[in-house]
Protein backbone atom coordinates (compact mmCIF):
# COMPACT_ATOMS: atom_id res chain seq x y z
CA UNK A 1 0.00 0.00 0.00
CA UNK A 2 1.39 3.27 -0.98
CA UNK A 3 2.20 5.67 2.17
CA UNK A 4 1.73 8.92 1.29
CA UNK A 5 4.14 10.63 3.47
CA UNK A 6 7.02 8.24 3.08
CA UNK A 7 6.24 8.99 -0.93
CA UNK A 8 6.39 12.84 0.20
CA UNK A 9 9.54 12.60 2.02
CA UNK A 10 11.46 10.75 -1.14
CA UNK A 11 9.86 13.38 -3.37
CA UNK A 12 11.00 16.28 -1.10
CA UNK A 13 14.27 14.62 -1.54
CA UNK A 14 14.77 15.28 -4.74
CA UNK A 15 15.67 18.75 -4.20
CA UNK A 16 19.54 18.99 -3.78
CA UNK A 17 19.23 21.40 -0.60
CA UNK A 18 16.53 18.79 0.98
CA UNK A 19 18.68 15.91 0.63
CA UNK A 20 22.17 18.12 1.71
CA UNK A 21 19.49 18.96 5.33
CA UNK A 22 18.84 14.96 5.21
CA UNK A 23 22.41 13.63 4.78
CA UNK A 24 23.43 16.25 7.91
CA UNK A 25 20.49 15.21 10.22
CA UNK A 26 18.37 12.47 8.98
CA UNK A 27 16.23 12.13 11.85
CA UNK A 28 15.51 15.36 12.49
CA UNK A 29 13.80 15.96 8.09
CA UNK A 30 11.96 12.72 9.17
CA UNK A 31 10.12 14.01 12.62
CA UNK A 32 8.86 17.01 9.95
CA UNK A 33 6.99 13.91 8.39
CA UNK A 34 3.65 12.54 9.92
CA UNK A 35 4.91 8.77 9.46
CA UNK A 36 4.06 5.78 11.06
CA UNK A 37 6.70 4.65 13.76
CA UNK A 38 7.42 1.47 11.37
CA UNK A 39 7.89 3.38 8.82
CA UNK A 40 10.03 6.38 10.71
CA UNK A 41 12.43 3.16 11.98
CA UNK A 42 12.52 1.38 8.48
CA UNK A 43 13.97 5.50 6.81
CA UNK A 44 16.40 5.64 9.73
CA UNK A 45 17.60 2.14 9.41
CA UNK A 46 17.78 2.52 5.53
CA UNK A 47 15.89 -0.77 5.29
CA UNK A 48 15.01 -0.95 1.22
CA UNK A 49 12.85 -4.45 2.05
CA UNK A 50 10.42 -2.79 4.29
CA UNK A 51 10.23 0.58 2.66
CA UNK A 52 9.55 -1.26 -1.07
CA UNK A 53 5.90 -2.09 -0.41
CA UNK A 54 4.88 1.06 0.72
CA UNK A 55 6.09 3.73 -2.31
CA UNK A 56 6.57 4.07 -5.53
CA UNK A 57 9.99 2.38 -6.93
CA UNK A 58 11.65 5.17 -8.70
CA UNK A 59 11.09 7.35 -5.43
CA UNK A 60 12.59 4.51 -3.95
CA UNK A 61 15.33 4.51 -6.15
CA UNK A 62 15.78 8.57 -6.05
CA UNK A 63 16.01 8.37 -2.04
CA UNK A 64 18.35 5.60 -1.84
CA UNK A 65 20.77 7.59 -4.59
CA UNK A 66 20.29 10.54 -2.94
CA UNK A 67 21.39 9.59 0.59
CA UNK A 68 24.87 8.04 -1.21
CA UNK A 69 24.20 4.45 -1.68
CA UNK A 70 25.59 2.72 -4.49
CA UNK A 71 23.69 1.15 -7.44
CA UNK A 72 25.45 -2.04 -6.40
CA UNK A 73 24.03 -1.69 -2.79
CA UNK A 74 20.54 -0.59 -3.74
CA UNK A 75 20.01 -4.08 -5.82
CA UNK A 76 21.87 -6.23 -3.55
CA UNK A 77 19.36 -5.36 -1.05
CA UNK A 78 16.34 -4.80 -3.71
CA UNK A 79 17.17 -8.47 -4.18
CA UNK A 80 17.01 -9.66 -0.95
CA UNK A 81 13.88 -7.91 -0.62
CA UNK A 82 11.88 -9.69 -3.29
CA UNK A 83 13.00 -12.82 -2.08
CA UNK A 84 11.75 -12.05 1.78
CA UNK A 85 8.87 -9.74 0.94
CA UNK A 86 7.58 -9.49 -2.40
CA UNK A 87 6.86 -6.35 -4.02
CA UNK A 88 4.39 -3.66 -4.79
CA UNK A 89 2.41 -5.23 -7.93
CA UNK A 90 2.52 -2.80 -11.23
CA UNK A 91 4.82 -0.38 -11.17
CA UNK B 1 -0.72 23.76 -42.88
CA UNK B 2 1.72 21.94 -40.44
CA UNK B 3 3.00 18.35 -41.77
CA UNK B 4 4.30 15.78 -39.89
CA UNK B 5 7.58 14.97 -41.14
CA UNK B 6 9.60 12.41 -38.83
CA UNK B 7 8.51 9.69 -36.38
CA UNK B 8 11.08 8.47 -34.24
CA UNK B 9 11.25 6.52 -31.16
CA UNK B 10 14.50 6.25 -28.88
CA UNK B 11 15.22 5.21 -25.27
CA UNK B 12 16.28 7.50 -22.51
CA UNK B 13 18.34 5.95 -19.92
CA UNK B 14 19.81 7.84 -17.42
CA UNK B 15 22.84 5.95 -17.39
CA UNK B 16 23.82 6.77 -20.80
CA UNK B 17 24.60 10.53 -19.62
CA UNK B 18 25.20 9.84 -15.62
CA UNK B 19 27.98 6.93 -16.62
CA UNK B 20 29.61 7.67 -20.03
CA UNK B 21 32.86 7.99 -19.05
CA UNK B 22 32.54 4.34 -17.71
CA UNK B 23 30.36 2.54 -20.50
CA UNK B 24 32.62 0.05 -22.58
CA UNK B 25 33.95 2.00 -25.98
CA UNK B 26 31.60 -0.42 -28.25
CA UNK B 27 28.46 0.37 -26.64
CA UNK B 28 29.19 4.53 -26.73
CA UNK B 29 30.44 3.62 -30.10
CA UNK B 30 26.94 2.10 -30.92
CA UNK B 31 24.77 4.20 -28.97
CA UNK B 32 26.27 7.24 -30.55
CA UNK B 33 25.65 5.85 -33.71
CA UNK B 34 21.86 5.34 -33.26
CA UNK B 35 21.17 9.18 -31.47
CA UNK B 36 23.63 10.80 -34.20
CA UNK B 37 21.62 8.75 -37.04
CA UNK B 38 18.33 10.02 -35.23
CA UNK B 39 20.34 13.64 -35.31
CA UNK B 40 20.96 13.79 -38.96
CA UNK B 41 17.48 12.68 -39.80
CA UNK B 42 15.79 15.60 -37.61
CA UNK B 43 17.92 17.77 -39.16
CA UNK B 44 17.28 16.82 -42.42
CA UNK B 45 14.06 17.29 -41.80
CA UNK B 46 14.35 20.51 -41.11
CA UNK B 47 12.19 20.44 -37.85
CA UNK B 48 10.18 23.18 -36.57
CA UNK B 49 8.47 21.86 -33.30
CA UNK B 50 9.07 18.28 -31.76
CA UNK B 51 5.98 16.99 -29.91
CA UNK B 52 8.35 15.31 -27.26
CA UNK B 53 6.24 12.05 -25.87
CA UNK B 54 7.94 11.05 -22.70
CA UNK B 55 6.94 9.84 -18.74
CA UNK B 56 7.27 12.77 -16.03
CA UNK B 57 9.97 11.37 -13.62
CA UNK B 58 8.38 12.89 -10.40
CA UNK B 59 9.70 16.07 -11.79
CA UNK B 60 6.40 18.05 -12.49
CA UNK B 61 3.61 15.72 -10.57
CA UNK B 62 3.26 13.92 -7.50
CA UNK B 63 0.46 11.70 -5.93
CA UNK B 64 -1.21 15.21 -5.06
CA UNK B 65 -2.02 15.63 -8.93
CA UNK B 66 -1.13 13.45 -11.15
CA UNK B 67 -2.32 13.40 -14.86
CA UNK B 68 -2.90 10.44 -16.79
CA UNK B 69 -1.50 12.78 -20.10
CA UNK B 70 -0.47 16.53 -19.89
CA UNK B 71 0.36 18.38 -22.46
CA UNK B 72 2.52 21.19 -22.47
CA UNK B 73 1.52 24.76 -23.76
CA UNK B 74 3.71 27.22 -22.29
CA UNK B 75 5.61 29.90 -24.05
CA UNK B 76 9.11 28.10 -22.19
CA UNK B 77 9.65 24.94 -20.27
CA UNK B 78 12.58 24.81 -17.47
CA UNK B 79 15.60 22.83 -18.17
CA UNK B 80 16.30 19.24 -16.65
CA UNK B 81 16.93 18.98 -13.15
CA UNK B 82 19.52 16.19 -12.88
CA UNK B 83 23.04 16.84 -12.10
CA UNK B 84 23.86 14.69 -15.34
CA UNK B 85 22.12 16.84 -17.11
CA UNK B 86 23.94 20.00 -16.05
CA UNK B 87 25.57 20.93 -19.26
CA UNK B 88 22.35 20.86 -21.18
CA UNK B 89 20.50 22.74 -18.66
CA UNK B 90 23.27 25.46 -18.69
CA UNK B 91 23.13 25.77 -21.99
CA UNK B 92 19.26 25.72 -22.47
CA UNK B 93 18.04 27.73 -19.67
CA UNK B 94 14.91 27.59 -21.07
CA UNK B 95 13.37 25.65 -23.34
CA UNK B 96 11.06 27.31 -25.99
CA UNK B 97 7.49 25.75 -26.36
CA UNK B 98 5.29 26.53 -29.48
CA UNK B 99 2.03 27.80 -27.38
CA UNK B 100 -0.61 28.51 -30.50
CA UNK B 101 0.46 24.97 -31.62
CA UNK B 102 0.12 23.44 -28.36
CA UNK B 103 -2.98 24.87 -27.58
CA UNK B 104 -4.83 24.03 -30.90
CA UNK B 105 -3.62 20.09 -29.94
CA UNK B 106 -5.25 20.95 -26.35
CA UNK B 107 -8.39 22.19 -27.97
CA UNK B 108 -8.46 19.58 -30.80
CA UNK B 109 -8.35 16.76 -27.55
CA UNK B 110 -10.72 18.55 -25.75
CA UNK B 111 -13.05 18.60 -29.45
CA UNK B 112 -12.79 14.66 -29.84
CA UNK B 113 -13.64 13.66 -26.35
CA UNK B 114 -10.16 13.89 -24.80
CA UNK B 115 -9.53 15.01 -21.76
CA UNK B 116 -6.01 15.73 -21.09
CA UNK B 117 -3.98 18.04 -18.82
CA UNK B 118 -1.74 21.28 -19.40
CA UNK B 119 0.37 22.91 -18.18
CA UNK B 120 2.16 26.45 -18.33
CA UNK B 121 4.94 25.74 -17.66
CA UNK B 122 6.75 22.15 -17.20
CA UNK B 123 10.13 21.11 -16.52
CA UNK B 124 11.34 18.79 -18.55
CA UNK B 125 13.48 15.93 -17.10
CA UNK B 126 15.79 13.35 -18.70
CA UNK B 127 12.93 11.51 -20.18
CA UNK B 128 13.04 14.12 -22.88
CA UNK B 129 16.33 15.96 -22.40
CA UNK B 130 18.70 13.02 -22.74
CA UNK B 131 17.75 12.36 -26.14
CA UNK B 132 17.32 16.00 -27.23
CA UNK B 133 21.18 16.34 -25.67
CA UNK B 134 22.25 13.13 -28.07
CA UNK B 135 20.79 14.46 -30.78
CA UNK B 136 22.59 17.58 -30.73
CA UNK B 137 19.88 19.57 -32.54
CA UNK B 138 21.94 23.20 -32.09
CA UNK B 139 19.33 25.37 -32.32
CA UNK B 140 16.76 23.10 -30.27
CA UNK B 141 13.59 22.89 -32.78
CA UNK B 142 10.59 24.17 -30.32
CA UNK B 143 9.16 21.28 -28.04
CA UNK B 144 5.58 20.82 -27.55
CA UNK B 145 5.87 18.05 -24.60
CA UNK B 146 3.60 15.47 -24.00
CA UNK B 147 3.85 14.04 -20.77
CA UNK B 148 2.07 10.37 -19.96
CA UNK B 149 1.75 8.92 -16.49
CA UNK B 150 4.15 5.58 -16.86
CA UNK B 151 5.42 5.19 -13.64
CA UNK B 152 2.58 5.03 -10.97
CA UNK B 153 -0.16 3.00 -11.81
CA UNK B 154 -2.94 2.87 -12.42
CA UNK B 155 -1.93 4.52 -16.16
CA UNK B 156 -3.86 5.08 -19.47
CA UNK B 157 -4.35 2.08 -21.85
CA UNK B 158 -2.20 0.99 -24.22
CA UNK B 159 -5.23 1.17 -27.13
CA UNK B 160 -5.27 4.63 -25.75
CA UNK B 161 -1.99 5.54 -26.15
CA UNK B 162 -2.71 4.51 -29.72
CA UNK B 163 -5.98 6.61 -29.76
CA UNK B 164 -3.58 10.02 -28.83
CA UNK B 165 -1.60 9.34 -31.41
CA UNK B 166 -4.08 9.46 -34.44
CA UNK B 167 -5.38 12.69 -32.38
CA UNK B 168 -1.79 14.03 -32.68
CA UNK B 169 -1.96 13.38 -36.35
CA UNK B 170 -5.33 15.21 -37.14
CA UNK B 171 -4.35 17.91 -34.63
CA UNK B 172 -1.16 18.67 -36.89
CA UNK B 173 -2.63 18.18 -40.19
CA UNK B 174 -5.31 20.41 -39.38
CA UNK B 175 -3.08 22.93 -37.91
CA UNK B 176 -3.71 26.54 -40.01
CA UNK B 177 0.35 27.74 -39.62
CA UNK B 178 2.48 25.98 -42.03
CA UNK B 179 4.83 24.49 -39.76
CA UNK B 180 6.90 21.42 -39.66
CA UNK B 181 6.76 18.63 -37.16
CA UNK B 182 8.46 15.63 -35.85
CA UNK B 183 7.21 13.18 -32.91
CA UNK B 184 9.80 11.98 -30.53
CA UNK B 185 8.81 9.03 -28.46
CA UNK B 186 11.22 8.16 -25.91
CA UNK B 187 11.61 5.88 -22.82
CA UNK B 188 11.50 1.91 -23.18
CA UNK B 189 11.93 -0.85 -23.79
CA UNK B 190 12.39 -3.73 -20.78
CA UNK B 191 14.24 -1.90 -17.81
CA UNK B 192 13.64 -1.90 -14.29
CA UNK B 193 14.07 0.77 -11.19
CA UNK B 194 13.90 0.03 -7.88
CA UNK B 195 12.54 -3.05 -8.34
CA UNK B 196 13.99 -6.01 -7.37
CA UNK B 197 14.36 -7.45 -10.80
CA UNK B 198 16.27 -3.69 -11.30
CA UNK B 199 18.87 -3.90 -13.93
CA UNK B 200 17.18 -7.44 -15.96
CA UNK B 201 16.70 -6.72 -19.31
CA UNK B 202 14.15 -9.15 -20.99
CA UNK B 203 15.70 -9.45 -24.39
CA UNK B 204 12.77 -12.12 -25.74
CA UNK B 205 10.14 -9.25 -24.99
CA UNK B 206 12.04 -6.53 -26.69
CA UNK B 207 12.53 -8.28 -29.65
CA UNK B 208 9.05 -9.61 -29.91
CA UNK B 209 8.04 -6.51 -29.30
CA UNK B 210 10.20 -4.53 -32.06
CA UNK B 211 9.29 -7.43 -34.51
CA UNK B 212 5.43 -6.06 -33.94
CA UNK B 213 5.86 -2.36 -34.19
CA UNK B 214 7.51 -3.41 -37.40
CA UNK B 215 4.68 -5.41 -38.57
CA UNK B 216 2.50 -2.44 -37.51
CA UNK B 217 -0.60 -4.55 -36.61
CA UNK B 218 -2.31 -3.08 -33.97
CA UNK B 219 -4.12 -5.86 -32.66
CA UNK B 220 -1.01 -8.44 -32.88
CA UNK B 221 1.13 -5.55 -31.14
CA UNK B 222 -1.21 -4.55 -28.08
CA UNK B 223 -1.20 -8.70 -27.67
CA UNK B 224 2.37 -8.82 -27.72
CA UNK B 225 2.71 -5.83 -25.12
CA UNK B 226 -0.21 -7.30 -22.56
CA UNK B 227 1.39 -10.73 -22.60
CA UNK B 228 5.18 -9.54 -21.98
CA UNK B 229 5.12 -6.10 -20.06
CA UNK B 230 4.26 -7.45 -16.31
CA UNK B 231 7.73 -9.08 -16.77
CA UNK B 232 9.72 -6.71 -18.65
CA UNK B 233 10.12 -4.52 -15.45
CA UNK B 234 8.57 -1.25 -14.81
CA UNK B 235 10.40 0.63 -17.04
CA UNK B 236 8.65 -1.28 -20.11
CA UNK B 237 5.44 0.68 -19.17
CA UNK B 238 7.40 3.23 -21.33
CA UNK B 239 6.56 1.84 -24.41
CA UNK B 240 2.99 3.38 -24.17
CA UNK B 241 4.90 6.42 -26.23
CA UNK B 242 5.58 4.22 -28.66
CA UNK B 243 2.38 3.32 -28.85
CA UNK B 244 1.48 7.27 -29.46
CA UNK B 245 3.89 7.12 -32.42
CA UNK B 246 2.61 3.87 -33.96
CA UNK B 247 -1.21 5.96 -33.56
CA UNK B 248 0.20 9.00 -34.97
CA UNK B 249 2.09 7.09 -38.23
CA UNK B 250 -1.29 5.64 -38.80
CA UNK B 251 -0.27 2.31 -38.18
CA UNK B 252 2.02 1.84 -40.58
CA UNK B 253 5.29 -0.18 -39.61
CA UNK B 254 8.32 1.50 -37.72
CA UNK B 255 12.07 0.43 -39.09
CA UNK B 256 14.23 -0.23 -36.11
CA UNK B 257 17.69 1.26 -36.49
CA UNK B 258 19.02 -0.42 -33.52
CA UNK B 259 18.48 -2.69 -30.43
CA UNK B 260 20.95 -2.80 -27.82
CA UNK B 261 20.50 -4.79 -25.00
CA UNK B 262 23.16 -2.99 -22.74
CA UNK B 263 22.63 -4.05 -18.69
CA UNK B 264 25.62 -1.52 -17.80
CA UNK B 265 22.57 0.71 -18.27
CA UNK B 266 19.82 -1.54 -16.99
CA UNK B 267 18.06 -1.03 -20.28
CA UNK B 268 17.27 -2.51 -23.72
CA UNK B 269 17.58 0.23 -25.41
CA UNK B 270 16.16 0.59 -28.67
CA UNK B 271 15.85 3.11 -31.86
CA UNK B 272 13.29 3.33 -34.85
CA UNK B 273 11.71 5.61 -37.39
CA UNK B 274 8.24 5.23 -38.37
CA UNK B 275 7.10 6.32 -42.45
CA UNK B 276 5.02 9.53 -42.34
Amino acid sequence: MTDYWLSKLFFDLRQPDRAAGYRRDPAAVVAEYPLTPELRSAVLANDVARLAPHTNPYLLRYFFAAIGMSDAEFIQRLRASGASTGVRAGG
Amino acid sequence: MADLVGIYAASHGPLIARDWEKLPAPLKARLSAAFDELGRRLRAARVDVIVGVAPDHWTNFFLDNLPALCIGIGVEHDPPPEPFLADFAARHPTISGAPAFARHILATALACDFEPAHSHRLRLDHGLCLPLQRLGLEPLPAVVPILINELEPPMPSLGRCCDWGRLLREAIRSYAEPMRVALLATGGLSHSIGEPSMGAIDEAFDRRCLDAFAAGDQAKLLDVLEAGMPRAGNGAHEVRNWLVAHGAAGGRGFRCLDYIPAPEIYLGCAFAAWGT
